[in-house]
């Protein structure tokens, strides 16, 4: 027995020993700290430190392995954590304003640029018209979503000025995204180690990088703005709901966003000791009806009986219920739906010959009206198309759903589906351009459920080269409205940005839209 | 001795070329593309032309058998390759999840065996005292409770109410403890009642009887002989407790911030990250084998007639 016993142990042993040795050199590449900076960086990062009494502490949902501003969507955290900044930035009603640049104006296909004097990255360097066209530049090589910017031509004109050439076709969307936090300026010469340490402009400089864990930050000292209130912040990368809710009932965070249904429940019990603030944001919950497969009275029928305001009220407070795509504060959200009205769907059915069966469902030729709802489990879909497929079972139409676990490659690739579930980012740049064309537009990669208007089209192509915002906005809710009137979708709801904050923290990105900001120069705690 | 030393390393290679082969056909087949996932990560929408141009960066339109081979002359050369989730090595992220996960498999496995041992046999000793019916009762509990559940309410009885650990824990010793704990208190409640049904199996033997009955002492009995037959039952379901823990698991790592290998394997599929699943696969398949071929060696040195 001892034999068996001592062998046991043996086999433990090494088994730990395996994995303690294999894991010594690790520690070292995943606690890494910056080391590149110049400096005055370096001493600013002792100092934040040593700091504590000012230090925003709070979770992150997601957490990356780079801190490189241009590659995939690590500028928005980097934008987040308060150290980089693009030309332009996002105000509470999703307009470009300025940031880096004071501003940029179009004329036909060339577009002129003027930085803003004074502004400079954190170790002190300048931010010229060079540097800026080499970020760029930068940009369009390592990030395939931004490669049709390398193809504009870019001259900096002096040290301020940047005119840009796009060259045959006019681009009435650069301002919108220059304003992307995948755009934040870098010191390309200054940074040494893009995926930890780089030198960038924000109001904050790194202190502490942990690929996929916790950030922290501590204030620029040479923030080009002015006064930075915080002397850091601390970003723990958490992403379950209970452990968020329990850390700031223990005090151990300020502040977070993304807050779950169960714990606002919880927040709004007590707002003594707890702030929320809730927007809108710009993540949309929505389904395609497939025009191949139903009948111009079914889809009717169906969007007057999708009841939003119910949705946004089971979901409670983690949705709004939508009327267009966008976020009621923009300029391109006007848009007029019918109000739900079960006894006009019914009239629409029955006077396009349905009639009601024994079993309280339509049915039209001897076959019952039962749709196939397609969704996915994720965003609130799955509770999304059980209280629809309620909704619509009230007014006499069954359906059955079918879950994917990947609506792209499945449904959505295969248009095999009489109402399909979605949920993506509807505006990521202050503008309605992107939203339309990718799922109205011919051919669009989402248009799927057969929609095709030419009149619509025709105001596409106009909306593909309007400059003015003001005309932009307006083709925008006209090329709506005539999607939403052909009854080839529905809106169902945004996502709402909420944010919870202990008494006294503020300017925590909590009345923006979009999920790209959070610490800054005016946030306090 | 040799002989079986060969045979078993030759049985590995093929193992692990099958596992391997196997596992990049299932992920072929499976729906989804990593490039899409990739950049529409964070629920922007993009073209055709953006995602082909990043299908044909990422080489996802090559061939099935071209990509394989790649994969494996890889290997073959000790390169996991690069994540299609990020471009970072595989390598260091599998070495760092697997270290971290059996650092935890260990901590919860000593913690459970420490309560499961005295109360399994306890409870068989006094079977249906009142003392073996609590027993009983909270194995039942405690291997009935889920996960996400022991995890929320040890956190908030230690952090919030006791205040004796933080929510936000790092990697240090006290925050293992309640990830580990998480993960003890079902096994515990596991082991308890296999202990207990083992030990009770073992004092029914006429061999105890017999002892008994020469005068020897209870408490010996148990310790020298009931427990030493038993431990051989016990090794078994513990060496397969080995296996599942270091699956990793994904509820305790992700409340408990704890970067395991479970997290990152779930992370992977859901984005599609082949290289990485790959890599965990044959890592697994690997440590199972050599386990098992070292119980084997191990037993067989200590004692030949095994």
């Amino acid at each position: 027995m001892k034999k068996r016993l001592t062998a046991f142990l043996l086999v433990i042993c090494m088994f730990a020993a395996v994995f303690t040795a294999c894991g010594s050199n690790q520690e070292e590449n995943t606690a890494a700290t910056g080391s590149s900076s110049a400096a005055s960086a370096d001493s600013q990062k002792a100092k934040g430190n040593e700091e504590g009494d000012n230090v925003l502490k709070t979770a992150a949902s997601f957490a990356y392995p780079s801190l490189d501003v241009h590659k995939e969507y690590y500028g928005w955290y980097t934008s987040i954590y308060g150290l980089s900044e693009a030309l332009f930035k996002f105000d509470e009603s999703a307009t470009a304003v300025d940031c880096l640049a004071e501003d940029a104006e179009a004329d036909g296909t060339k577009w002129t640029i003027t930085l803003k004097d004074g502004v400079t990255f954190s170790n002190g360097d300048p931010l010229t018209a060079d540097v800026v066209i080499q970020n760029i530049q930068r940009l369009a090589e390592v990030n395939e979503r931004f490669s049709y910017l390398g193809d504009f031509t870019w001259t900096a004109e002096d040290d301020l000025t940047i005119t840009v050439d796009t060259g045959a076709d006019v681009y009435p969307m650069l301002k919108n995204d220059l304003a992307s936090p995948e755009a934040g300026m870098i010191d390309l010469d200054a940074t040494k180690d893009f995926d930890k340490d780089p030198v960038c402009t924000g109001p904050f400089v790194i202190t502490e990088f942990n690929p996929e864990g916790d950030v922290t930050v501590a204030r620029n000292e040479n923030y080009w703005g002015g006064d930075v209130k915080l002397d850091g912040a601390v970003f723990y990368y958490m992403q379950e709901d209970d452990p968020k809710l329990l850390a700031m009932q223990s005090g151990e965070i300020d502040c977070y966003n993304s807050v779950s249904s169960g714990a606002l429940e919880v927040y709004e019990k007590e707002p003594d000791k707890y702030h929320v603030e809730s927007v809108a944001g710009t993540r949309l919950q929505y389904y395609i009806l497939n025009e191949n497969r139903l009948d111009d009275s079914v889809r009717a029928a169906i969007n007057l009986t999708v009841d939003k305001e119910a949705i946004a009220e089971y979901l409670k407070g983690t949705v709004s219920a939508a009327t267009s795509p966008y976020p009621a504060s923009t300029a391109y959200s006007n848009i007029t739906i019918p109000a739900v009205d079960a006894e006009q769907a019914k009239k629409l059915l029955e006077d396009d010959g349905y009639t009601l069966g024994q079993d309280g469902i339509y049915e039209k030729d001897g076959n019952k009206l039962k749709l196939n709802i397609c969704y996915y489990a994720a965003r609130s879909l799955d509770t999304l198309a059980v209280l629809i497929q309620e909704q619509l079972k009230a007014i006499g139409i069954d359906s059955y759903l079918t879950v994917e676990e990947d609506p792209d490659s499945t449904y959505i690739a295969t248009a095999d589906f009489d109402l399909a579930l979605y949920c993506m980012i509807s505006d990521k740049c202050g503008d309605p351009q992107y939203f339309i064309d990718s799922t109205l537009a011919d051919g669009a990669y989402y248009n799927v459920g057969g929609f095709k208007n030419d009149e619509c089209q025709a105001m596409i192509e106009q909306l593909r080269v309007e400059v003015d915002p003001d005309k932009r906005a307006e083709l925008a809710n006209q090329i709506i409205q005539i999607a939403v009137d052909d009854n080839a979708f529905g809106y169902v709801g945004l996502f709402n940005h909420t944010t919870v904050m202990k008494p006294g923290v503020s300017g925590f990105a909590e009345k923006i839209p979009f999920d790209f900001y959070g610490v800054d120069a005016n946030t306090v705690k | 001795m040799k002989k079986q030393i060969i045979k078993r390393i030759i049985e590995l290679i093929i193992i692990l070329i099958v596992l391997s082969f196997l596992t990049f056909l299932l992920m072929y087949l499976a729906p989804g593309d990593p490039a899409e996932k990739r950049l529409s990560s964070q629920g922007v929408a993009v073209t055709k032309e953006v995602l082909q141009a990043e299908q044909e960066r990422m080489g996802l339109l090559r061939p099935f058998f071209v990509r394989y081979g790649e994969w494996f002359t890889g290997i073959l050369r000790g390169d996991f390759g690069v994540s299609f989730k990020d471009d970072m090595p595989v390598s260091p992220k599998l070495v760092s999840g697997l270290k971290n996960t059996s650092i935890l498999a260990l901590a919860s496995l000593i913690l459970s065996l420490l309560v499961s041992v005295p109360l399994g046999i306890l409870s068989a000793v006094k079977q249906n005292s009142i003392l073996d019916h609590i027993v009983r009762i909270l194995s039942f509990i405690g291997n009935a409770l889920p996960n996400f559940l022991i995890s929320v309410l040890l956190m908030y009885f230690f952090c919030i109410r006791l205040n004796l650990f933080p929510v936000v824990a790092t990697g240090s010793v006290q925050g293992l403890c309640l990830p580990a704990l998480s993960l003890a208190i079902p096994m515990a409640g596991r082991f308890t009642r296999q202990i207990r049904t083992e030990t009770m199996e073992q004092l029914r033997q006429d061999y105890v009887t017999g002892l008994r009955v020469r005068g020897v002492r209870e408490k010996d009995i148990l310790i020298h002989n009931v427990f030493r037959n038993a431990s051989g039952h016990i090794f078994t379901i513990v060496a397969l407790q080995i296996g599942i823990l270091m699956g990793g698991s994904v509820v305790i790592e992700t409340i408990f911030r704890w970067p395991g290998i479970g997290k990152l394997v779930m992370d992977s599929i859901n984005a599609r990250d082949y290289p990485t699943i790959m890599g965990f696969v044959l890592i697994m398949g690997t440590i199972y084998v050599i386990i098992n071929f070292l119980s084997d060696v191990l037993y067989h040195v200590l004692d030949p007639r095994v």
